[in-house]
């Protein structure tokens, strides 16, 4: 062999650590990056509070003409738009930087770095982007949350509680599959920009629980957007509505979700040919 | 054959399956719904083998399936057929071992995080390649001292000049001191002093390491400085693969003669010995068929009370046209 010295040796011989290590650094650099664009953090905070008060506007028109929307009441709604900015501010910070990232990578030929790293290719690609200022979205989701839990009438229990932080984590994992799959397009298609608007144009429907809107347009948002499980599902745990068979679908769902998710990743991998030749 | 070479292939070759379409609004349309594909060989079967510690400068014109082969020797690209080792390794299965053995840098391609110091950059490879702190630090702080990194690596990447950008890169794609390094135009764009310095501190890094190099490069100081072994690649096919020195005893017909005179001469003189490049009557630039040098000299040396001589090989660019040109040529 080559007289590579010794510290080369042992450089060889990986340090044993976590693999939550990378995105958590990943993380801390994003941070360090959103600190020193203040301005970015009013600007968020404004448009926030714009999008959480045309929501409550638009709910405050709708129960001024009726009592119950399809079955679910005025708080509970509320709840269902908490939610809304609590998922969509999840994706705006973890999920939308890292898949806009990915596509921008295959398009220049960037990705090659990540693929050439000894870590898991799917983990390194999927957490290395985040918008901290998004997390205002979620933090005035929690509060409106709150304030629709606060006017339900049965309270809240435990049980409810526990099962909501289930599917609101299921449901943001789901998301991200489902995006995932959709971006891993863009190693045979390249461009897949438009798919991205269309994932936020559909998001915005789920402000309203899925349940509300006719059969087809519910079952696109439920399996492929799928704003329905990672929003109407864990309000529905919160208000108290959630059923036996939905939780059983969820989970089926999710382990199918995932599975698929890997597999799609391999193969776009696999046909990733880089920008240039 | 004994398998503790850094790369062995055989027979490598890759095919790449590419859309073809007539130019004009009503082809794009057809295209729309049927798809026509040609096959382009990018890399039409090459056997290479590159010892550990050697530094090989791999030329060739734009297209000529450099690139292509340094991605599959650094497991980006499947070969379409054919066998590639790399450290023992097949690249493209992309084990984590083999991965932390390795290095790619691309010239025109930044991995460092914009906005902040490479500090912070090199601080999340430390992580990606797990390495310990101390043995981190150690080989971060020699990396910075051998580029000349110190004032640098605590300002933003985005203030840095682009030779200085790059230096930072290469740095941070040697934190993990990787046994192969493949090195994709890494001189691209910077300025000759830049240049000069990054070709400076690869040879020191290879003489320190062991490391073995593949360098793909347009600039022939690059090669000169570097690379004692050339690999010559032309439409996917080694047209030359030996000493660079030797290079030019195979496509260059021609030496260049530089005589100087202590006394004046006819200037129209000149020519019985060779071309004339260049000519004053007690100074001539002579070209001189390789096989005749010999005697020229013998001959000026009788003929003339010579004050200095000199014999060259052509400019090293020159030699590689020649070499594209011969490939070119109807055999």
């Amino acid at each position: 062999m080559s007289p590579v010295d010794p510290a080369s040796a042992s450089a060889s011989e990986p340090r044993r650590g976590s693999s939550l290590r990378i995105p958590l650094l990943h993380l801390r650099v994003g941070v360090m990056n959103e600190l020193q664009y203040r301005a970015n953090f009013a600007v968020q905070l404004l448009q926030t509070f714009v999008q959480v008060a045309t929501g409550l506007i638009a709910l405050a028109l709708i129960f001024d003409h009726t009592t119950d929307l399809n079955g679910w009441t005025r708080p509970q709604l509320i709840v269902v738009l908490g939610m809304y900015n609590v998922v969509g501010g999840m994706i705006g910070f973890a999920i939308e930087p890292n898949m806009g990232r990915l596509m921008a990578d295959v398009r220049l030929g960037t990705f090659d770095y990540v693929l050439t790293k000894p870590v898991d290719a799917q983990l390194l690609a999927s957490a290395r982007e985040f918008r901290l200022w998004r997390l205002t979205d979620v933090a005035v989701g929690i509060g409106v949350t709150i304030w629709g839990v606060v006017q339900l009438d049965d309270g809240l229990s435990l049980g409810r509680l526990v099962g909501f932080v289930a599917a609101t984590t299921v449901g943001i994992v789901l998301v991200y599959c489902i995006w995932l799959v959709v971006t891993t397009g863009a190693f045979w298609i390249v461009r897949m920009d438009m798919v991205q608007d269309l994932f936020t144009g559909m998001y915005r429907a789920g402000q309203y629980p899925v349940t509300v809107y006719p059969a087809w347009l519910r079952l696109t948002m439920t399996y492929l957007v799928p704003v329905g499980f990672a929003v109407t599902v864990p309000a529905e745990s919160l208000t108290g509505r959630l059923t036996w068979e939905r939780v059983v679908l969820t989970v089926v769902f999710l382990v199918v979700a995932l599975g698929v998710t890997r597999l799609v990743w391999r193969l776009g991998t696999k046909h990733y040919a880089g920008a240039s030749a | 054959m004994p398998s503790d070479a850094a790369v062995i292939t055989t027979g490598l070759r890759k095919v790449f399956r590419v859309p073809v379409r007539e130019a004009g609004l009503a082809a794009a349309t057809r295209s729309l719904v049927r798809r026509e594909h040609r096959d382009v060989v990018a890399v039409g079967g090459v056997d290479l083998r590159i010892e550990p510690g050697e530094v090989v400068g791999f030329l060739g014109p734009n297209g000529a399936g450099k690139t292509t082969t340094l991605k599959m020797l650094s497991g980006l690209l499947h070969p379409t057929s054919g066998t590639v080792r790399v450290l023992g390794h097949e690249p493209f299965r992309r084990e984590r071992d083999y991965l932390r053995r390795m290095t790619l840098v691309m010239g025109n391609r930044n991995q460092l995080q914009w906005d902040l110091p490479a500090l912070d950059s090199f601080e999340l490879s430390r992580a990606i390649y797990r390495l310990p702190e101390d043995l981190f630090l150690r080989q971060r702080d020699e990396l910075i001292d051998l580029l000349d990194l110190g004032a640098l690596v605590d300002k933003p990447v985005r203030n840095l000049s682009l030779g200085e950008r790059m230096k930072a890169e290469i740095a941070n794609s040697l934190l993990h001191r990787p046994e192969i390094l493949f090195l994709d135009e890494p001189t691209l764009g910077l300025d000759v002093t830049m240049q000069r310095r990054i070709r400076s501190f690869l040879a020191d890094y290879n003489r320190r390491h062991g490391a073995s190099v593949m360098l793909t490069t347009h600039y022939m100081a690059d090669v000169e400085a570097l690379c004692k072994r050339v690999i010559v690649i032309h439409h996917g096919a080694i047209l030359f693969d030996g000493a660079l020195t030797d290079l030019s005893e195979q496509f260059a017909a021609h030496k260049t003669l530089v005589v100087t005179l202590e006394r004046p001469t006819d200037p129209s003189s000149w020519s019985r010995y060779g071309d004339v490049v260049a000519s004053t009557p007690t100074r001539a630039t002579l070209r001189v068929g390789r096989e005749a040098t010999a005697a020229v000299v013998a001959s000026i040396l009788s003929d003339h009370d010579v004050r200095d001589l000199t014999v060259e090989d052509p400019p090293i660019d020159e030699v590689i046209e020649l070499a594209f040109a011969s490939a070119e040529a109807p055999s």
